[in-house]
């Protein structure tokens, strides 16, 4: 079919003519990358995301440790059987930004109960947590009109910075990793502005460390600045009910704006929000340029997404499994001997330190069947590389020993272990 | 609540600013599926739907739909994971290149939305040190979306130049000659006048002065050109164009994700570098089918097209005819100017009223004294449907002396 479609003109892929000197240069920038040895190619999985999966290449199965699917749900046949019946009650698509044709009842529906179970005000959803990002901060407060101060955490995710460059006159301040007393300095700094904004990651994506969230108010508090957490790695599993690092340092009440994804979690599919105060989300459902120039949500996600706040709502049994599977992982790996980084959450980094270490490390546990992938320089710190394995609620207590077991068997290889 | 006295107040405050200026947007609650007919919160009937981008009529399509369902149970619900962790089926790449394939071109790139895929851009294409360094050349009417990416590449010589005027390219072209790299970028089709970008015009422009043409064909793909490839393809243009961005979520079934294709050599520096691709989940498995099966739709047959064009060569005539102000064109996206903004937000209220869905958009989404009524074709619009939206703006017209009684 395609090749009698194709048929019909002219079939080549000859450009007529092309910008010989661009073209060159990014072959060029090709080239450099691979030589630098952090060339990203991608496995192809043929199975449906799951602690066990099926790759291209690869003769049997391998378990996932690297994947956001910390409840397990993102094969979960209820979510998938609420996608389909969404569907099929609210079509495929709506075509439309959220303010012309774009909002169905169960767009509010889905807003109604993320607050619900923010206990927040209201919500807004995007089609990623990106996105949510990119736009709060240009959407907040006009820094044309206003003067607006963010303060932002170094590490703060790729999303969050991008949505800090957005913010046009807003002055950007950036605070060292959790140093509270370096944000209280900037805090200090910018009490000339009209607003302050703190923006953390509640928990930090490479390490899984928790920001210290209860000192962030009482410095926002003391000096008058909005918060703004992005619990992307943590809404749905961490805290005591899965309510995020906020409520894992109990202020939950004390935030005043949540970003978070619907696409790690919560099913994995895709779709993003922002809940807080009502006066918030409505001046940036007014002005956020990804809500107002980019399509809304897909009826199938809103479906699985109501689904999942029903089943959350309801009971932290996940969560609960999660954190054992956790606890378990974390104790069996630092009794072998693995250098970890102290923490309770789903994210351990197993530090290597060497890139090129990571990577070997990699490939021999993909040949036992485990799928963990090696993190070093640019994404994380030179001399800092890890592996960096996530659990899963849907991981089985025999799927864990199999990969301690190979961690085990490879670090004894490779000379890792602390003796 | 830490509850920020200062951000509080001030925000409060421009939300009454917005109100006052009559700005404010509110949304309308549909409870029915995307169609031509939609039922909406706080109307007793149904209503026709004239301003969603469903131009094929293809968002509550069975066979989408069917597609999307059957691709959740073979390939899940999600993927938790950016591409080149773990968020690469077989079918994400199956897409890709039958989105290449459709294009002619070597590769494509999938994202979230065509939002993500045009603020990815420009920052994603090209590493910029001392001895690389780019301009970017945009169009003043281009997307918000376009913009945004543009204002991420803060490192590039930034240039705009007058909408559409090829001599004003053309002298940012020549200033632009001190960067290494030059990037054109334009929309195909703009979307508040439905006009056509003179690509031709701008690829001749390229090829004098050693530019890299990308166009976003998000108003354009699946529908428009001889096989629905676009603007590009319209002008005569698809094997000139360096790159193409668009979207599935309108004309293609309008669920969501976006896409990059072009030349292999660009792709593949977008994947080892594009923000919103390395740090954003993939696209889930329901879009995907569903956007594998709306390509296989229209390449298997231009039906679909063909009615689109039908659809609006007729309402255009007709309302050309009773005496509207529309600008020539070819294109399903209509305005029907209307002048000032009071006019065109009464207007919707009074199409409403008589059971057509319209919008009407004023400043400062487009200039002042140009406000307007969009109208948005569809392929799924029936005659009488469309004879239907017709009669209501005559009269209405008649109604606020916008037309002539005679006419």
């Amino acid at each position: 079919m395609l090749s009698n479609f194709l048929q019909k003109q002219q079939y080549n892929y000859v450009r007529n003519f092309t910008s010989k000197s661009a073209e060159r240069i990014v072959k060029q920038q090709l080239q450099e990358i691979r030589n630098a040895g952090t060339w990203k190619a991608e496995r192809i999985i043929n199975t449906q995301q799951s602690a066990s999966i099926g790759v291209e290449g690869t003769w049997n199965k391998v378990l996932n440790f690297c994947a956001n699917n910390y409840l397990g749900l993102s094969n979960s046949p209820e979510l998938m059987q609420a996608a389909k019946d969404t569907i099929d009650s609210h079509g495929l698509g709506l075509s439309s930004v959220r303010f012309i044709c774009g909002t169905q009842n169960i767009h509010k529906k889905l807003e109604n109960m993320i607050a619900k179970f923010h206990r927040m005000e209201d919500t807004i959803l995007y089609s990623s947590c990106f996105d949510a990002n990119g736009g709060l901060f240009e959407g907040f407060v006009d820094p044309v009109k206003s003067k607006v101060a963010i303060l932002s955490d170094a590490l703060n995710h790729a999303s969050i910075i991008d949505g800090i460059r957005l913010s046009g006159k807003a002055r950007k301040m950036r605070y060292n990793h959790i140093d509270m007393q370096d944000l209280e300095n900037k805090l200090i700094e910018a009490q000339d502005q009209d607003v302050r904004i703190i923006t953390t990651d509640g928990v930090f994506s490479m390490d899984g460390d928790v920001a210290p969230i209860e000192k962030i108010c009482d410095l926002a508090e003391r000096y008058d600045s909005v918060v703004m957490v992005d619990e992307s790695h943590a809404t749905g599993f961490f805290g005591k009910t899965g309510r995020g690092a906020s409520e894992f340092c109990n202020v939950l009440d004390r935030v005043d704006i949540i970003n978070s994804t619907l696409g790690k979690a919560l099913g994995g599919s895709s779709g993003g929000f922002t809940v807080g105060k009502k006066c918030y989300i409505d001046m940036l459902r007014q002005r956020s340029r990804p809500y107002l120039f980019s399509n809304t949500l897909a009826p199938a996600v809103v479906g699985a997404s109501i689904k999942v706040f029903d089943i959350l709502l309801k009971s932290t049994e996940l969560r609960d499994q999660l954190e054992k599977n956790t606890l378990y992982f974390r104790e069996k790996m630092t009794k072998a001997g693995f250098d970890i980084l102290a923490g309770e959450h789903p994210i351990i980094p197993i530090m290597l330190y060497e890139g090129k270490l990571a990577n070997e490390f990699a490939d021999e546990m993909l040949k036992r069947g485990i799928y963990v992938i090696g993190f070093s320089y640019p994404v994380v710190p030179k001399g800092e590389a890890r592996i960096r394995v996530q659990i899963s609620a849907g991981h089985t207590k025999e799927q864990l020993d199999k990969a301690i077991d190979a961690f085990v068997e490879v670090g004894k290889l490779k000379g890792c272990l602390k003796k | 609540m830490t509850d920020s006295k200062s951000a509080l107040d001030i925000i409060s405050k421009q939300l009454d600013q917005i109100r006052e200026a009559g700005t404010y947007k509110e949304e309308r609650i549909i409870v029915s599926q995307q169609s031509s007919e939609i039922d909406v919160e706080g109307t007793e009937e149904k209503v026709l739907n004239f301003c969603a981008n469903n131009y094929l009529g293809l968002s509550n399509n069975k066979v989408l739909m069917e597609a999307a369902k059957k691709t959740i149970d073979t390939h899940g619900l999600g993927l938790s994971s950016v591409r080149f962790i773990c968020g690469t089926q077989n079918i994400h790449t199956k897409l890709e290149k039958t989105i290449a394939q459709f294009h002619e071109m070597e590769d494509a790139i999938l994202y979230s939305s065509c939002f993500d895929a045009n603020t990815g851009f420009f920052e994603g294409i090209l590493a910029l040190s001392e001895g690389t360094t780019l301009a970017i050349i945009s169009d003043a009417l281009n997307h918000a979306s376009i913009i945004d990416g543009v204002r991420l590449c803060r490192k590039a010589n930034r240039l705009i130049y007058k909408h559409m005027d090829m001599e004003d390219l053309e002298s940012k072209l020549q200033q632009a000659q001190e960067q290494t790299v030059r990037i054109i970028a334009t929309d195909g089709i703009f979307s508040m006048d439905g006009d056509v970008a003179p690509i031709n015009e701008i690829c001749d422009l390229a090829e004098k002065y050693d530019a890299i043409v990308m166009v976003d064909e998000s108003h354009a793909t699946g529908f428009f050109g001889k096989k629905g490839r676009g603007a590009s393809e319209f002008c005569g243009a698809l094997n000139r164009v360096d790159l193409i961005c668009s979207t599935m979520g309108k004309a293609l079934g309008g669920s969501s994700g976006g896409f990059t294709v072009g030349k292999k050599v660009y792709i593949d520096m977008l994947r080892q570098r594009s923000r919103p691709y390395l740090f954003s989940n993939t696209v889930s498995p329901a879009i995907v089918g569903a956007a594998t099966k709306a390509f296989e739709i229209i390449m298997e047959s231009t039906d679909l097209l063909l009615k689109l064009q039908e659809n609006t060569r007729y309402f255009r005539t007709k309302m050309l005819e009773a005496g509207f102000k529309i600008p020539i064109g070819e294109h399903p996206i209509i305005p029907i100017m209307l002048g000032e903004g009071r006019v065109a937000i009464e207007y919707a209220d009074k199409m409403l009223k008589k059971g057509i869905y319209v919008i009407g958009f004023s400043y400062p989404v487009v200039p002042k004294g140009k406000a307007r009524i969009r109208v948005q074709i569809s392929a799924g619009h029936s005659k009488e449907q469309l004879d239907k939206a017709i009669n209501a703006f005559i009269e209405v017209g008649k109604d606020m002396g916008v037309i002539k009684s005679e006419n």
